[in-house]
Formats: structure tokens, C-alpha cells, sequence
């Protein structure tokens, strides 16, 4: 349910940006979504769809790209992919952590002539 | 041609969540936004939450109901002021809706703010509504199995509620498997056992809550 409003949400941006740039045609919007958010690429797709039709990204393909969560470790400072999600350093095992990566539900461009 | 944006997708509800943080920090009022399935307990804490602590502090309730106010309708003996957003279908609320009611609340004169999210265990997870902390509350007839289901919400959050506790007689819940699955996720964070139909484990929400009251007053 949640891929709707954020689906809206890029909508709103891919539109603001074709308008600012003079596009008659967006042709890809790229995406990058954190693991975590547990958006459901095809939902998402659907939902993306409903909210251009009609408009100047009304044929845009959706790029989604799934970033893995990746944290940091606060006690001895070594990065680490999380898997199965055990949130805990694979090198000390403190569970002090902090987030790099794996929460974005970013735009990153779109293109279009 | 390809033109560069790299930003958020939710800028607009970060950027309205800030301004409700800093408004919040700025009247020194605890948000708490209670996140959990549907029925698994949120308006009966509220409802053991303001018996026991109503006295003590000053109360307010935003209850995100979907179409009814029937939440509202149980809390209304405790007199405290409460205001209902109906998301009208839609499955979380968002810092736009939160922002506008706040006006409703006489801030100077509240020390804590329950909101009680929609019942979902995803969406209301990636909404910031400006909150001071996510609480997380499950029950135990869900199964033991949500925290590895929802691993975002189990992070995010600064404390977990299980309720029901009362009922693991009846079902096929193992505490032990919840708390490992827990763990994993996110070792260090409170964990409290409660019934709120029964009472047990309230005392110890009730003193942490206070203190969480009282440190950011
Ligand atoms: N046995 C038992 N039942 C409980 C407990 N806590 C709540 N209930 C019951 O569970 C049902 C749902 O409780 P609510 O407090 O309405 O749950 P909620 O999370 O607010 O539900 P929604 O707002 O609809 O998502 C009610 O019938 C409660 O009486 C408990 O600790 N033990
Ligand atoms: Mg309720
Ligand atoms: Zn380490």
C-alpha cells in the first residue's frame, strides 16, 4: 500500500523536473530503493504507472535498483554487508552499528528528450 | 539527455517532520508513534497508559483511524485532548497530517503525545512524522516470527511492547524464538512483556515511559 504514496511522491518530482527542463518525453526514471523499505518492485511498477498516465512519462521505463543493507561497525570501524538479518559486526560481533546504506528511497535521475 | 536529481523521495514528509521535531523539542513534548499490527494492542495500552499516568502527566492523543473514531471514542473518559485523523483508507499517516492537528494541542501545557499509528507493520515505518521515538508493539497470537518479517521496524524503533502475554498458553508463540529473531536484529533494544488486559509488566512500561516523560521535559 505504501508503494502508492511513494510512488505519488516520484510522480510529483519526475513531473517538476520534465516540466523545469523543457521535456515533451521522459524516457527512464532511475531508482535506487534500500532493502530494507520492503517495496515490491512490481507493485511499485504498477502504482508508478497509474500516477504518470497521461502525462509526459506516461511510456518512461522504471529502473529500481535494490541496494543492500550495509552498516558500519562503532567498535572497530569495519564495514559489513548485513545477511539474514543479523545486525551484528561479522568481525568483533558488537551490535554497536551504524546505518551506510540500505534505507533509500532515492531518485537519482531521469531521462528524456 | 540525462538530468541528475539525487534526492529523496520523501523530501516533502522529512522536510515537514523536521519542522514538527523542532517544534516538538522547542514546547519540550515526547512524541511517541506506536506502530503495530492491526489489534494487537495499541488503544488498550493507551487506554492502561492514561489510568495510570494521567495524574502524573499531562496526556494527548492522536489516533490515525483509517475511517471510524471509535478509538478515540474508548479514550474520551480519561479527558484528555485527543484528535482523530482519518487517513481515509490509506495505510500510515504522514508528518502533513500530524503538522496540521497539532494546532488542535495547547503544547505549552502537554508533556507526552501518543500516536497511535494505523495498524501496519511496513508502511508506517518509512513515514518520519517528527516523532521523539518509534515504539514497536506485537502481540503474541501474530506469531513469533514478526521481528525477522519487519526487520525495518524493529531497528528503527527505541523499545519493543509484546502484548498478550497472557494468551501464550493458547497459541504456538515461543518466546525464546522471539527474542533470538529479536536479537539479531537489534540486541540492545528494550523489551517489555506485558498484558494489557491483565496487567502484568505494565509497572515497568509505566516507570520507563516516566523517565523518557521526564527527560525530555
Ligand atoms: N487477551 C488479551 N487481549 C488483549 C490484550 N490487549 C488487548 N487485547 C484485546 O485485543 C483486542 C484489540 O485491542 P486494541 O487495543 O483495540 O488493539 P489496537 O492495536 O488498538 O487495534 P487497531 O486500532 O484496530 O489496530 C481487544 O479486544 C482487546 O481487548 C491482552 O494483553 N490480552
Ligand atoms: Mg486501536
Ligand atoms: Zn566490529
Amino acid at each position: 500500500m505504501h508503494e502508492l504514496r511513494i510512488a505519488e511522491d516520484l510522480s510529483a518530482i519526475v513531473l517538476d523536473t520534465a516540466l523545469r527542463n523543457n521535456l515533451s518525453k521522459v524516457t527512464k526514471v532511475n531508482i535506487s530503493f534500500g532493502q530494507l523499505i520492503q517495496i515490491v518492485p512490481a507493485i511499485f511498477e504498477f502504482a508508478f504507472r497509474e500516477t504518470v498516465r497521461n502525462s509526459v512519462a506516461g511510456s518512461a521505463e522504471l529502473d529500481i535498483e535494490i541496494v543492500p543493507v550495509k552498516m558500519k561497525c562503532m567498535n572497530c570501524g569495519s564495514d559489513f554487508q548485513v545477511n539474514e538479518n543479523l545486525f551484528a559486526c561479522n568481525i568483533c560481533s558488537s551490535t554497536d552499528l551504524g546505518i551506510i546504506q540500505g534505507k533509500e528511497l532515492f531518485i537519482k535521475s531521469i531521462e528524456g528528450e | 539527455m540525462e538530468i541528475k536529481i539525487m534526492k529523496n523521495i520523501l523530501d516533502r514528509n522529512q522536510n515537514k517532520a523536521n519542522e514538527v521535531r523542532n517544534l516538538l523539542t522547542l514546547k519540550k513534548v515526547l512524541m511517541v508513534n506506536i506502530i503495530s499490527s492491526p489489534g494487537a494492542g495499541k488503544t488498550t495500552l493507551l487506554e492502561r497508559t492514561c489510568e495510570a499516568l494521567g495524574a502524573k502527566f499531562r496526556i494527548g492523543v492522536i489516533e490515525g483511524d483509517i475511517t471510524t473514531d471509535r478509538d478515540a471514542q474508548r479514550l474520551k473518559k480519561y479527558n484528555i485532548p485527543i484528535v482523530v485523523i482519518n487517513t481515509e483508507g490509506g495505510c500510515h499517516l504522514d508528518s502533513h497530517s500530524i503538522s496540521k492537528v497539532l494546532d488542535n494541542f495547547d503544547l505549552d501545557n502537554l508533556d507526552v503525545l501518543f500516536v497511535e499509528n494505523v495498524g501496519n507493520l511496513i508502511c508506517p515505518s518509512q513515514f518520519d512524522l517528527g516523532e521523539t521515538f518509534k515504539l514497536a508493539v506485537v502481540s503474541t497470537t501474530e506469531g513469533d516470527d514478526k521481528p525477522g518479517k519487519y526487520p525495518m521496524l524493529f531497528r528503527e524503533a527505541v523499545a519493543v511492547l509484546l502484548n498478550k502475554i497472557d494468551l501464550i498458553p493458547y497459541t504456538n508463540f515461543i518466546f525464546d524464538s522471539f527474542r533470538s529473531d529479536l536479537n539479531k536484529i537489534n540486541s540492545q533494544i528494550p523489551l517489555f512483556e506485558v498484558s494489557c488486559t491483565r496487567g502484568d509488566g505494565l509497572p515497568e512500561w509505566y516507570q520507563w515511559i516516566g523517565e523518557m516523560i521526564n527527560i525530555s521535559r
